[in-house]
């Protein structure tokens, strides 16, 4: 690999797909893939709920308009996967979270953390989709009130609702655990 | 007037007005069990981005970022572009300093991470003290009075273990959390946010993600309106 430039990233950036759609879909995935496994619950789960966003984005990547903000259009598309999704297992009962099930996002291996971390997965688990979609959005990925509202498409009051439900939730669930 | 639980977790995400924040710190002051609410919800964020944040960190796994190599047809080059890039860019974000950032920081940090560390005005103050406007803000600065308005923000101020005080703060594309020493402001922890388009738009997502470093950090509760006024005319000694 001969090397012409300084290892300057933005130059290398610039040589190779500048910006292409892809790429940046690529520099999304580990934040849309800590949403995903939040929401969905354990990593298999979350991945395949990854696989589809990602697909659905590639298949409708001309409803995007450049300029504006991919990864809030993504994480919409994320959440609407996985609410139809979620909504299905009712009918077909298995894909995404058995309440119960418990433990699985920290427990991929047998790191030590495992226990500790599963409090929060099960606590999380038995929070309804919604809210649990508003606490990880910002809570977790960080998005202000106003921008998780449009993710989610609802009033930001909503949104506001909904967190404050799932937190207390939460904290009791937690707190009991203690 | 009564605090709705709305107001005190918009509160504590950073998600109200001046006007509403500073109704929510006079009913904290009155009233300890609010604060304490607000701990807690300060403290569950905390505790939430910790859990999920190692998953930001791991490697994507491949069969994931396959999707998105583009089988460009007749050439291999378009490929191997986006893997070398990738491949570059994980390496890249494995460095500590960064990756200890990478999972509190909000979307639009995230996003512009890899472009922030080489953004020059970091590069020539590395790890120093807070200099300039910056400075001034850190030691001038109340939280509760400044104008909502003010190039640089203070976000709160705190003690942290061993009894420095600590304060974060804010501007348009940069924030931070800077702790008083005999030199100076010293600065701990930089957030760099791209300044691009839509600030508005993430500014509450970011400063809730500065709070929650500061949350970490801190060694009690946050300073109130007087405390901080005490820590200024004792010109942000330890006490």
């Amino acid at each position: 690999m001969k090397r012409t430039g300084p290892s300057v990233p933005s130059a290398e950036r610039q040589r190779t797909l500048p910006e292409s759609f892809e790429k940046q879909v690529l520099d999304l995935l580990p934040r849309l893939r800590r949403f995903a496994i939040g929401l969905a619950g354990s990593r298999p789960d979350g991945d395949d709920l990854c696989q589809m966003t990602i697909e659905r984005a590639l298949a409708r990547r001309g409803q995007w308009q450049e300029g504006t903000r991919l990864d809030s259009w993504m994480y919409r598309i994320m959440r609407n996967i996985f609410i139809d999704e979620a909504r299905a297992t009712t009918r077909r009962r298995e894909t995404f979270v058995d309440p119960d099930a418990g433990l699985a996002v920290g427990g991929d291996g047998s790191q030590e953390a495992a226990v500790e971390l599963s409090l929060v997965d099960r606590a999380m688990a038995r929070l309804p989709e919604e809210q649990r979609e508003a606490v990880l959005l910002v809570m977790v990925e960080g998005w202000s009130y106003k921008e998780a509202a449009e993710i989610v498409g609802c009033p930001v009051g909503t949104l506001n609702s909904r967190l404050v439900r799932g937190r207390d939730a939460l904290m009791a669930m937690l707190e009991d655990a203690q | 007037m009564s605090m709705t639980e709305e107001m005190l977790a918009a509160y504590a995400d950073g998600e109200l007005g001046a006007a509403e924040q500073a109704k929510v710190e006079a009913a904290m002051s009155e009233d300890p069990a609010l604060a304490r609410k607000v701990e807690a919800h300060r403290a569950l964020k905390a505790r939430l981005s910790a859990h999920y944040a190692p998953i930001a960190e791991e490697a994507v796994p491949s069969g994931l970022a396959a999707l998105l190599v583009k089988p460009a047809p007749g050439s291999g080059a378009a490929e191997a572009g986006v893997a070398r890039l990738a491949a570059a860019r994980q390496k890249r974000g494995l460095a500590p300093a960064i990756r200890r950032w990478a999972p509190i920081a909000g979307p639009a940090l995230a996003a512009s991470l890899v472009l922030a560390i080489l953004q020059p005005w970091q590069a020539s103050t590395p790890e120093g003290y807070a200099q300039g406007d910056v400075a001034a803000a850190l030691d001038t600065q109340l939280a509760a009075t400044q104008p909502d308005e003010a190039e640089t923000r203070i976000l709160l101020s705190f003690a942290r273990e061993g009894g420095d005080l600590c304060r974060a703060w804010r501007g348009a594309d940069a924030g931070g959390i800077a702790c008083r020493d005999d030199a100076g402001w010293k600065i701990e922890r930089r957030f760099a946010l791209r300044n691009a388009q839509g600030t508005e738009f993430r500014q509450a997502g970011s400063e809730a993600d500065l709070l929650a470093a500061a949350q970490e950090m801190a060694a009690g509760e946050a300073l109130d309106a007087e405390g901080e006024r005490a820590a200024r005319a004792h010109g942000w000694k330890r006490p």
